[in-house]
């Protein structure tokens, strides 16, 4: 017997924001790092920004750390990564 | 022609040919948590739909983070799946309606690499009408409805938020709660006040309570009836939680067991009373970290003295569990007060209470 089943999924969902152009290079840029403020984070974007300074040319480099690494980026930050060409965020445990 | 009264479902449907073929549809699009699903037929759907008064657009709410919009039949499409009846269904909302409040911090509860699950816990009269068991196996597989209940958070969790393994849900291990934790509270084998009404639902009312919760661990202490005794051997299994898995305060429920109840009953004492003495005896100092291998996170603040619970009223007390044995069980929070438990009212609207904007 044939069942008409019903699609579970969120068909609804809202489409998240689109990542912006990818810059030609870093040379002379301001790369921002979000950090969700666990330890491992630190020497991980200390080596990461000795890496964009030293190999790609790197102008400046924005730490910001989250103030709950289980959440959003706070307003401020978010608000600060206007004035960076690239940002570095994601899990570091 | 017979004109329907019932307004039509939006959800896209699927012909499959059988029972069995409606397995292997929901496995291969990554829609089940692995187990068999009843396939969500609209007539099933659709019933729960009118149990619960629902249009299948009604919005139950808008988890906060990724800003997405849940429905009242997606969320019923999920709970039929699970094996929830029209009678469930009403509970099914109202937990989420907790999970998608604030502070309860929806996104990173399911995407943390903690692992947690949503404990739930049933109280009010909707208990017995929909025949949970509050006694044998509380925390297992007491029975169907809190069963299906906790399975249709889950499902929901997977196929409306995107909650699946290596997705958004990044478990470096989770555990066995994340299939179903629900438990209802024995409410007619005690002499304490609901949790919901010590959360300050009206008595009588029927709610649940939602919290991010680790893996229950189990205590015994079959050895005196002095409830400070007792009750130290749960405080114990706190701070073994605080030194071995996370120091910070949160949410912390206990279940304890008819056997252990009775005798802190019988000594007068309530939940509050419960409540206070725990409060003052689960806590660590900042140096106990250095016995469980963790001393590089001491630095000179070993003094430091961090409390499981930032006050009496943050320990969740739930009388559940079968008569004998004395058994008793500590629910830690995911991670401290990140999260926080959130106790509905079911049947009620939460947005609509005063002072939500």
């Amino acid at each position: 017997m044939t069942l008409r089943v019903l699609d579970p999924t969120n068909e609804a969902r809202t489409v998240g924001g689109q990542p912006a152009a990818r810059p030609a290079s870093l040379r002379g840029k301001t790369v921002g790092f979000i950090s969700n403020g666990k330890e491992g984070t630190k020497g991980y974007f200390a080596h990461l920004e000795r890496l964009l300074r030293t190999e790609l040319g790197v102008a400046n480099v924005a730490w910001c750390t989250k103030s709950n690494y289980s959440a959003p980026a706070d307003a401020h930050i978010v608000d600060e990564i206007k004035h960076w060409h690239a940002v570095v965020a994601g899990v570091g445990d | 022609m017979q004109l329907s009264l019932k307004p039509a479902l939006l959800a896209k449907i699927y012909e499959v040919e059988d029972f069995a073929a409606a397995q292997e549809l929901y496995h291969s699009k990554g829609w089940t948590d692995g187990l068999p699903v009843v396939p969500p037929t609209e007539a099933a759907v659709a019933a729960c739909l009118e149990w619960a008064g629902m249009p299948p657009d009604q919005l139950i709410g808008i988890e906060p983070v990724r800003a997405q919009p849940i429905s009242a039949e997606k969320l019923a499409i999920n709970a039929v799946m699970a094996g929830c009846l029209p009678m469930h269904f009403p509970v099914v909302v109202a937990a989420w309606q907790g999970m998608m409040q604030e502070e309860f911090l929806l996104h990173g509860v399911t995407a943390s690499t903690g692992g947690c699950a949503i404990f739930v816990i049933l109280n009010g009269p909707i208990r017995r009408e929909i025949g949970a068991n509050p006694t044998f196996n509380a925390l297992g597989n007491s029975d169907r409805a809190t069963a299906v209940i906790g399975r249709a958070l889950r499902l929901a969790l997977i196929n409306l938020m995107d909650v699946r393994p290596g997705g958004i849900d990044r478990s470096t291990l989770g555990h066995p709660g994340k299939f179903s934790y629900c438990v209802a509270e024995d409410e007619e084998d005690t002499t304490w006040e609901p949790l919901s009404v010590v959360r300050g639902i009206p008595s009588g009312a029927s709610a649940v309570t939602v919290m991010a919760a680790m893996a229950p661990r189990q205590i015994m202490n079959e050895w005196t009836r002095e409830p400070k005794e007792i009750l130290e051997t749960f405080a114990a299994e706190m701070r073994a939680n605080q030194r071995h898995y996370s120091i910070h305060g949160g949410n912390y429920a206990i279940v304890i067991a008819k056997q252990l109840r009775d005798h802190i009953e019988a000594a007068g004492w309530t939940k509050r009373d419960i409540a206070e003495f725990i409060y003052e005896r689960a806590r660590v100092r900042r140096s106990e970290w250095a016995d469980v291998g963790k001393g590089a996170v001491v630095r000179d603040r070993g003094e430091s003295v961090y409390t499981a619970l930032a006050g009496p009223d943050h320990l969740l007390v739930v009388a559940a569990g079968g008569p004998a044995g004395g058994f008793g069980a500590v629910v830690p929070p995911w991670l401290g007060d990140k999260t926080k438990a959130v106790t509905v009212a079911i049947g009620a609207c939460v947005d609509c209470a005063p002072g939500k904007g």
